[in-house]
């Protein structure tokens, strides 16, 4: 397709939004890390201390920094309804994908807790 | 001949064969999505597997930080996560300047798409550089495929499989970051041999600019797993 070039507001609104989303990666990541850091220097030793929290926190992190990238840089969010469908929706596979092998996993670790490490 | 098959070119790339393009958009542009899907999958593949080997030794799984806490050539240990930080910004940074490369793309403005591509080339360098330290660093410190290696945390089979995962996920993003620099590359030789603008348009910089920025989103998940969780 050959592309129109944009109206000048058009363009500058298009760039704003770039770096707007630059400034929100940014961030996000700066505090998964913050986080992550801390978590490991004050509740290091003590391993049964949940980290659960901090893990759904930096998978929804990851998520919403997904989408932007998404959205903005690889400019999904100007494409049509249908070819966003068609994207999104054969990943929809990976959820079955991650909850099966998850369960594979925790399956070994009951068999090594039966038989041993090997 | 030749001028006949121009113009069956010039339509094609408007309306593909059915006499519309399907969710108007070109043929080169969905195609590359429908293959970023199918890399999307063989990446994902990869991390579910990390995903499920730790998950059955989770009591024993190397510490993130503690494996990861030096900063190659400057500072030994004690360091958490700073050197990867950095890599994970150069590599956002690098599609920043890839998406304003796009953008003047469509604005046909040749000299801007040049002086975005560089950055977004140097930044790749970079990244690669940073994991070349980042690799010979931890393979310095006895991390291999093969043999367990003494870490301040895991045992002998989570830290096998940690190295396997590790060198396994973390150097196919890297293969990926080389061919990207290679087509970034590519590209800017091109835009300067003026070959976009005789096209008529600058698409070719939209494409690999997708494949690129999936480049980012994939470190967004390797990221994830390997350092954060």
């Amino acid at each position: 397709m050959a592309h129109e070039p944009m109206s000048p507001e058009e363009y500058k609104h298009h760039v704003k939004d770039v770096y707007v989303t630059t400034v929100i990666l940014s961030v996000i990541t700066i505090v998964e890390v913050v986080l992550a850091v801390f978590y490991e220097k004050y509740f290091i030793d003590a391993r049964d201390f949940p980290r659960l929290p901090l893990r759904i926190f930096v998978v929804l992190a990851s998520i919403m920094k997904a989408y932007w990238i998404m959205a903005v840089f690889m400019h999904v969010k100007h494409e049509t309804k249908g070819f966003i469908y068609s994207i999104l929706i054969p990943t929809l596979f990976l959820v079955w994908a991650i909850i099966a092998f998850s369960w594979e996993g925790a399956s070994w670790s009951d068999m090594r807790d039966m038989f041993g490490n090997y | 001949m030749a001028e006949a098959a121009t113009i069956d070119q010039n339509k094609e790339a408007q309306l593909w064969k059915g006499g519309k393009s399907p969710f108007g958009s070109s043929y080169g542009k969905i195609m590359m999505w429908y293959f970023l899907i199918s890399d999307t999958f063989t990446f994902a593949a990869l991390l579910i597997a990390y995903g499920a080997l730790r998950f059955a030794q989770v009591e024993s799984w190397p510490m993130p930080s503690h494996v990861f806490d030096s900063v190659p050539g400057l500072i030994d240990h004690g360091a958490p996560l700073v050197f990867v930080s950095f890599m994970t910004f150069t590599l956002i940074l690098s599609s920043v300047t890839m998406v304003r490369a796009v953008q003047e793309g469509f604005q046909m403005n040749k000299w801007g798409v040049v002086k975005w591509l560089i950055p977004t080339i140097i930044g790749g360098l970079i990244f690669l550089g940073s994991q070349y330290l980042e690799w010979s660093h931890l393979i310095h410190n006895g991390m291999t495929m093969t043999s367990p290696w003494s870490s301040s945390s895991g045992d002998f089979v989570s830290t096998v499989n940690f190295g396997q995962l590790f060198f396994t996920i973390t150097g196919f993003h890297g293969l990926h970051v080389t061919f990207g620099v290679i087509l970034n590359s590519w590209l800017l030789i091109e835009t300067l041999k003026g070959r976009f603008d005789r096209v008529g348009h600058y698409e070719m910089v939209e494409k690999v600019g997708l494949y690129w920025h999936f480049v980012d989103l994939v470190w967004v998940f390797v990221f994830l797993c390997f350092y954060l969780l």
